[in-house]
């Protein structure tokens, strides 16, 4: 594993004095470059955690370390460069005109060149499929449509660390799987870290680590095989199990040895394989 | 109540440079008491066409027929309000059109609105109540300290207190937690099987589709694309993926294992555990390859 970039340090959230805690004595790293998944029951505190990243919300308890500074009043203006954060709902993200002045406010606000902008623009607009709607007006574009272009919006200040809150949710499985290798892409050739907080299993199969919080408190964090190998758990929590996972338990049932916990289809059919051929 | 739309087209903003024809020469035919899943990728025009279901869109060309309500260019129901509160729409992310001060205030203002009596409101509320997962220790509480899967069962419960015969459902899953969503599929299937509903479900979710729907129509750009039963439908890879779209993650498993393993499983709807027990069958099977 890389560098730390984010630490957070026993960190403690309430909305307000009289509120119940959401996040309870969190502890946990985030390093360069890796992509981590965060999963939960709604209202289990991952959307506070991406929250607290980048200075909408400061812990009550604890703190919250990023690349070495901490997030307070005073850092959150530089924080907020290397931090890029999609949120799940697009409407509540534009401020452009124009699908290309809403790319650019980010850029303007860190004062980047024109010629540069100019390049990124279209970069990034190609990137997630939106380069022919330059000049169209955000409110004419459909649900997915704008999340491509918030997700291009936040990749043209290149961050250190992109957030993802459920920001594919919205979007039909093909746009979901398209954004998604977009992303990765992205984080491949930037060297970003990347944080998904998603429901979606087919995101949490491929990210390096999974954290799974439950209740406001860290439940487990691991490779995401090893959280898939405890499904009766995650149900409990409320939390769903990739098919693959169901169909090896149930072929498991049917005297079927797996050897692994599978991840994706190959491997299932790969031990599948192997057994029939023994046979 | 039967619903038929014959050679449907709406344009938004006809007659201006931003004319865009959003559903295209659109023909199909629900029967009374169907569950009807309608899938497409984004912009294809799902949410134009549910928009027709009770007069919020009117066709620009074409006509739409829903039980006895007759909707075309030229000929706006009158009775419009009543079509209304035959068919209820739960519209996406309707919690955020939650407004009054009590959850009791919120679910009670649509049947109001349609001249329903305290009296029968008040007992359609106590039924209503536990059909939607909710506890009548919120009725008093302010519909926006509750949590987000919460609030969207109160509205919901706001739709169905207008007890409508058709039920509409634009993607209302999204954002839920696995459990969540779930909770709620199963809770519309339930609604949909007692009262014997027409339900139209808007949705990303082959799962869903398979899962619940006796009837898949999937729309491309404005028009129709593919219609039939979900297993007819779903198992048509090559064109589904001209579309954007993607066979159910069962299907994939099936085809891949077919290809691997040279001996098909037809796709049937059947569960986890019946695809399990086929592919012991075929894996301890006697032959060897």
């Amino acid at each position: 594993m890389g560098k730390k970039l984010i630490e957070f340090r026993n960190v403690s959230f309430r909305y307000g004095d009289e509120q119940p805690w959401v996040l309870k004595n969190c502890s946990f790293d985030i390093y360069e470059k890796e992509w981590l998944a965060i999963i939960g029951h709604n209202g289990s505190g991952k959307s506070t955690i991406a929250k607290l990243m980048n200075g909408l919300l400061f812990p009550q308890e604890g703190e919250i370390i990023i690349d070495g500074q901490q997030v307070n009043e005073e850092s959150i203006w530089s924080i907020r460069k290397d931090v890029g954060m999609v949120f799940q709902n697009p409407d509540n993200q534009f401020v452009g005109t124009t699908v290309q002045d809403d790319v650019a406010f980010g850029m303007e606000n860190r004062g980047i060149p024109r010629e540069e902008m100019i390049t990124r623009i279209s970069e990034t607009l190609s990137a997630v499929g939106m380069q022919d709607y330059l000049l169209t007006e955000p409110h004419r574009l459909s649900g997915g449509q704008k999340q491509r272009v918030a997700i291009a919006s936040v990749l043209a200040i290149s961050p250190q660390v992109l957030i993802l809150d459920e920001a594919t949710a919205m979007l039909d499985p093909k746009g979901r799987t398209e954004i998604m290798q977009t992303v990765n892409n992205v984080q491949e050739k930037n060297e970003l870290s990347l944080i998904t907080i998603t429901h979606d299993l087919q995101e949490v199969v491929q990210a390096d680590r999974v954290i799974v919080m439950n209740d406001g408190e860290i439940w487990d964090e691991a490779i995401p095989r090893d959280i898939f190998s405890k499904k009766d758990d995650l149900r409990e929590i409320g939390l769903d199990v990739p098919f693959v996972a169901i169909l090896a338990d149930e072929l498991k049932a049917n005297g079927i040895s797996i050897t692994k916990e599978p991840l994706n289809h190959e491997e299932l059919l790969e031990d599948l394989w192997t057994l029939h051929l023994k046979t | 109540m039967d619903i038929t739309f014959k050679n449907v087209s709406y344009i938004y903003q006809r007659n201006t440079p931003f004319a865009h024809k959003a559903v295209d020469d659109l023909s199909f035919h629900i029967p009374s008491g169907s569950f009807v899943a309608i899938i497409g990728h984004t912009g294809s025009g799902k949410s134009t066409l549910i928009q027709h279901l009770n007069g919020l869109a009117i066709p620009s060309e074409g006509e739409v027929t829903i039980g006895d309500f007759y909707l075309t260019n030229d000929k706006k129901p009158k009775n419009m309000k009543e079509l209304r509160s035959r068919v209820g729409v739960v519209f996406q992310y309707p919690e955020h059109q939650l407004f009054e001060e009590t959850v009791e205030k919120d679910i009670a203002f649509g049947p109001e609105n349609f001249g329903v009596s305290k009296d029968e409101i008040n007992k359609r509320i106590k039924d209503l109540i536990p059909a939607v997962g909710l506890s009548e220790a919120l009725l008093e509480r302010s519909p926006f300290d509750l949590s987000g899967g919460q609030m969207r069962r109160v509205a919901i419960a706001g739709v169905l207190a207008v007890k409508p015969e058709v039920l509409v459902l634009d993607e209302p899953t999204a954002g839920l937690d696995p459990r969540g969503q779930k909770e709620m599929m199963e809770m519309f299937y339930t609604l949909h099987k007692e009262q014997g509903l027409t339900t139209i479900l808007v949705t990303h979710s082959m799962e869903d589709a398979v899962k619940y729907a006796d009837h898949v129509i999937i729309l491309n750009q404005g028009t129709k694309y593919m219609e039939g039963k979900p297993e007819e439908v779903f198992i048509q890879k090559e064109a589904l993926h001209k579309v954007q779209l993607d066979v159910p993650e069962m299907v994939q498993f099936l085809n891949l294992f077919e290809n691997k393993f040279g001996k098909s499983i037809p796709f049937e709807r059947q569960s986890i555990k019946e695809i399990a027990q086929s592919i012991q069958h075929i894996v301890k099977g006697a032959e060897k390859p």
